[in-house]
């Protein structure tokens, strides 16, 4: 019915458009809450050097912007593009938080973004610094609803399958919004935006302060995103712990799967620091495990336990065979709704019915399913474990890292001493990439680790694409990949260029380990001094 | 008629409405996109003309990501059919719509000519081509589309890209590319002076007159194509799929409704009243004025459409039984009203804030202040 | 009698946000936890940057030299 080689490559494609707007988005989350900050200093104290920094990274920030904002329009449409039975099948739930999304946060985000870069000149102080946060505060609201949305796709709560309309129906807003999936994951990801703007403030700090250009202006920033980094970092952590608490109870494949855990042994398990895992021999190659930790980590107590996979395809395989009769019901329903005898029918096995759909990937037929098949489905029932395992590791080994960076800056800076440690600031530097990579790894460890499933437990993805051909799914993932592609250059390009030219400083104080000298911080800045600008 | 019913005309006419604002607010950045090379001839001039609409062109694109939001949590299924349909024409307009944000915001960034040049072409193509894909695409709702449903409402389109650029589609197309370019060309009259404001001028009257040739060619177009008519079904209000009611085709029915309640005579009249006086204004320079008259142009052509389709949203022309209406492809009522909550409270404030914002940057846009080197300008 | 209507209303405020935040740090405690910590980041931040500035005043010795209260 729908050929494996389009649900593929139109998972590849979703995957790529994804993690492409994901190298925007975080930035944009943390670096707009930086500026909030900077402007809240300089509208307090009056200093104009925070007005700098603030119009400086603000500039960073639209570069960045723009290029999220437009990758954003392709995520808002592919859902019905290539996702098209999935948009009819659960658009009931899933449509909402993308369209208050819209109302609530992006309207807000988007409006006053023009004005927090039009206006400077147009807005009273207050006004203008209000204007910022609401940046801030739109931008990371957006964040928000689109994880609500993604929430309901990890563990789908507040809705239920109507017969009748044959789709999922929402039942329970406020069980959507408040799910303890949506809520960690939101916290988590916003946080991790946090730490992403962080690391980028500090790395470009850094870089002017090896070159000893706009020192006043870089030890600003940089002490500001390192305590802004490493408070921000242990919340990230922290959040992580709590997220992978909660995929313990309703996700236990892709736990599993981010643990390698594929017999689960007597509690206190221990945990796999490395391992190999073999998915078809259901074994790890290789281990170096850490007594206790894994009980310790996931259910927070030594005599927790969390199930294996073996465990978890013996339990496909028992839900499979309970979601085959209510797969059949279903389409008799479908002929005819008042069908009292396969209403009962449905409503007897309809908590499986996902499971059903899994195996109809093999069996098309339910009538003539076998037990072999039935084990593949099952088979299937587990995501790629050596991948999500992997991605998991690299997410907590990056963010350990930065932890350490974030702590090792903040005790310089608060010294005061940051621009003469030499190889902190060159650390700096090349700790720019480290949290956008751990960004795409924790968008892989989720996403990847909820295979085979759009929507878990209840949507296979091999049926949520849309019936289209190889040709057009050929052609669009090439035209993504060539726009993208063309995009980043320039993108990377404007933004070393605009790094490489600095700020344009109008109270700068200047001041200079080598050289001290008195000087005005603050001081009224001539008229004339607005017109300097290197371009134009 | 019972609550469900109720709420599913209202998220009708709410979307109505986001696509009124989609069509005023993006269109007439598309339209200044459109235009930008002819209506400014100098790097300075497409300066000021950009930096008329670059405090809000940001905050007016959510118009169009709010418009996709909202059809998908209102009217899944048309969501998800439409979209998947129309494949290659959404990549049309998706990637020429992603070009946008780039043209606005790395344009200036550089100075040389040959770089400008290129976001003007950018510009240019990424205003012109999404406004013809967006009458184009309510054109060939007139004429039906070629799709079907399986039996758990797996949707299959049957038709190819060509067949959606059909002679009535054009004319849409091109009748939607002339409103853009009327609304951008007073919105360059609102901000510019001098030279570009003639200029501008002389567009605007030309636009509003091809629209009004277009709108009437189109008007008379339907009158003789056939419509679908609703002639069974579950029924207004009752949840169900498409697969349970009956349609039939016969010409002129799109006129039907306009036949049962007189009163909607008043709404294509609105169009061309909006035309008519958004012409009368630019001509007699008064562009502010010819704006809102603009604005009303798009709500009449856009009300027209809806109200001969209604309760028709995408109507199938492989079987006619499985057209979608606003009775079969909305979502429950449960999330009805939740959306309409929210909508409640958040549409006064986005019109508050979106007004404000507005005020704050009103007035002409300067060369000379541009010329200086005024920092944040584009 | 202004200033009376002030503290009424902020009084008004500060109820609609204590009760606000009770409905919230019960329902959806990481979303309370978020807003208190997403504050106190941005804040201990700001903060951060003052001492900077005063921490260099100090350094250079100078008092009167620095005009902290320059506007712009």
């Amino acid at each position: 019915m729908i050929n494996g080689t389009v649900v593929d490559l139109s998972r590849i494609q979703f995957a790529a458009t994804a993690l492409y707007h994901f190298l925007f988005v975080p930035l944009t989350l943390g670096l707009s809450f930086l500026l909030a900050a900077m402007e809240t200093v300089y509208v307090t104290t009056g200093r104009s050097i925070y007005k700098d920094m603030a119009q400086f990274w603000g500039k960073l920030l639209m570069i960045n912007f723009a290029l999220g904002v437009a990758t954003g329009l392709t995520m808002e449409f592919q859902f019905g593009t290539n996702w098209s039975f999935y948009s009819s099948f659960v658009g009931d739930i899933f449509g909402a938080p993308l369209a208050i999304e819209g109302l609530m946060a992006f309207f807000m985000e988007s409006t006053f973004i023009g004005l927090m870069v039009f206006g400077w000149e147009r807005l009273s102080k207050g006004q203008h610094l209000a204007v910022t946060w609401l940046v801030a505060l739109g931008s990371n609201l957006s964040a928000l609803w689109i994880l609500v949305a993604n929430g309901f796709m990890q563990d789908p709560v507040g809705a239920a399958f109507d017969p009748v309309t044959m789709r999922m129906q929402l039942t329970s807003f406020p069980k959507l919004i408040f799910s303890p999936d949506v809520q960690s994951k939101f916290v988590h990801t916003s946080i991790a935006g946090y730490v992403t703007a962080a690391i980028f403030v500090t790395g470009v700090s850094a870089f002017y302060m090896l070159r000893r250009r706009h020192m006043a202006l870089a030890k600003r920033s940089f002490r500001m995103a390192a305590l802004f980094g490493v408070l921000a970092t242990m919340g990230v952590i922290t959040l992580g712990d709590a997220l992978g608490f909660v995929a313990a109870s309703v996700q236990p494949t892709k736990l599993a799967a981010m643990e390698g855990l594929w017999k689960a042994e007597a509690a206190p398990m221990p945990f796999n620091l490395i391992a190999f895992p073999d998915q078809a021999k259901h074994e790890n190659r290789f281990e170096v495990q850490l007594p206790d930790l894994l009980s310790l980590l996931v259910t927070h107590s030594l005599t927790g336990r969390v199930r294996g996979i073996d465990a978890l395809e013996g339990q496909a395989e028992r839900k499979i065979e309970n979601g085959i009769p209510a797969v059949q019901a279903l389409e008799a329903l479908s002929r005819d709704p008042k069908d009292a005898a396969a209403l009962a029918q449905f409503d007897a096995h309809r908590s499986d019915l996902g499971y059903g759909f899994l195996v109809q990937r093999y069996a098309p037929d339910l009538s003539k399913v076998t037990p072999a098949q039935v084990s593949e489905a099952a088979r299937d029932s587990i995501p790629p474990v050596a991948a999500v395992f992997w991605s998991f590791r690299l997410m907590v080994a990056f963010g350990l890292l930065m932890l350490a960076f974030f702590g090792l800056a903040a005790l310089y800076t608060l010294r005061n001493s940051v621009q003469e440690q030499t190889w902190l600031l060159k650390a700096a530097l090349w700790m720019i990439p480290v949290p956008f990579l751990a960004d795409e790894a924790g968008w892989l460890v989720a996403e990847l680790g909820r295979q085979p499933w759009t929507v878990f437990g209840v949507l296979p993805t091999w049926m949520s694409a849309s019936t289209h051909s190889v040709t057009y799914m050929a052609f669009s993932l090439i035209g993504f990949i060539a726009l993208y592609s063309i995009f980043i250059v320039i993108e990377m390009y404007l933004m070393v260029r605009a790094i490489r030219v600095g700020p344009s400083e109008h109270g700068d104080p200047g001041v200079h380990p080598a050289q001290p000298r008195p000087v005005l911080v603050g001081r009224p800045v001539p008229a004339a001094a607005h017109g300097t600008r290197l371009e134009d | 008629m019972d609550l469900y019913a109720v709420a599913q005309v209202i998220w009708w006419l709410l979307l109505g409405v986001l696509l009124m604002g989609l069509a005023v607010m993006v269109g007439m950045d598309m339209g200044v996109g459109a235009i930008l090379r002819y209506v400014a001839r100098s790097d300075l001039e497409r300066r000021v003309a950009l930096n008329i609409i670059g405090p809000h062109w940001d905050g007016n694109q959510v118009w169009f990501i709010l418009g996709g939001g909202a059809i998908f949590a209102a009217f899944p299924l048309i969501y998800a059919t439409a979209f998947s349909g129309f494949y290659v024409v959404m990549l049309l307009l998706l990637w020429t719509m992603i070009m946008r944000p780039l043209g606005f915001e790395y344009r200036s960034q550089i100075a040389q000519p040959a770089w400008r040049e290129a976001w003007d072409w950018v510009l240019l193509v990424s205003g012109a081509v999404p406004m013809i894909v967006f009458g184009a695409a309510f054109g060939n709702l007139f004429r039906g589309v070629p799709f079907h449903f399986a039996w758990n409402l797996t949707s299959f389109y049957t038709g190819s890209f060509l067949g959606l650029l059909n002679p009535f589609a054009i004319v849409t197309g091109v009748l939607s590319l002339s409103l853009a370019v009327m609304m951008g060309a007073l919105t360059v009259m609102n901000g510019a002076e001098g030279a570009m404001f003639q200029r501008a001028r002389g567009l605007a009257q030309a636009a509003a007159g091809t629209g009004l040739a277009l709108f009437a060619i189109g008007g008379f177009w339907v009158h003789a194509m056939p419509g679908y008519r609703l002639t069974g079904g579950p029924g207004e209000g009752v949840p169900q799929t498409p697969l349970q009611q009956a349609v039939t085709t016969a010409p002129g029915a799109w006129l039907a409704n306009f036949g049962a309640h007189p009163i909607l005579w008043l709404v294509p009249l609105a169009g061309f009243a909006g035309m008519i006086g958004a012409w009368l204004a630019a001509r007699a320079g008064r562009s502010h004025l010819g704006w809102w008259l603009g604005a009303l142009a798009w709500i009449g052509v856009i009300g027209t459409a809806g109200a001969a389709l209604f309760p028709f949203m995408l109507p199938s022309s492989t079987d006619p039984s499985m057209s979608l209406t606003v009775w079969n492809s909305s979502s429950s009522e449960t999330t009805l009203l939740w959306m309409a909550g929210f909508a409640a409270v958040f549409m006064p404030l986005i019109l508050w804030y979106t007004g404000w914002a507005f005020w704050v940057m009103r007035g002409k846009v300067s060369a000379e202040k541009i010329a200086r080197g005024d920092e944040h300008a584009y | 009698m202004r200033t009376f209507l002030h503290f009424i209303l902020f009084m008004v405020v500060a109820a609609v946000v204590i009760v606000l935040a009770a409905i919230l740090g019960n329902v959806g405690a990481w979303y309370f936890a978020w807003l208190v910590g997403t504050t106190m980041i941005v804040l201990i931040s700001a903060a951060s940057a003052a001492l900077l500035d005063a921490q260099e005043e100090q350094a250079l010795g100078g008092s009167g030299v620095f005009d902290s209260h320059g506007q712009t």
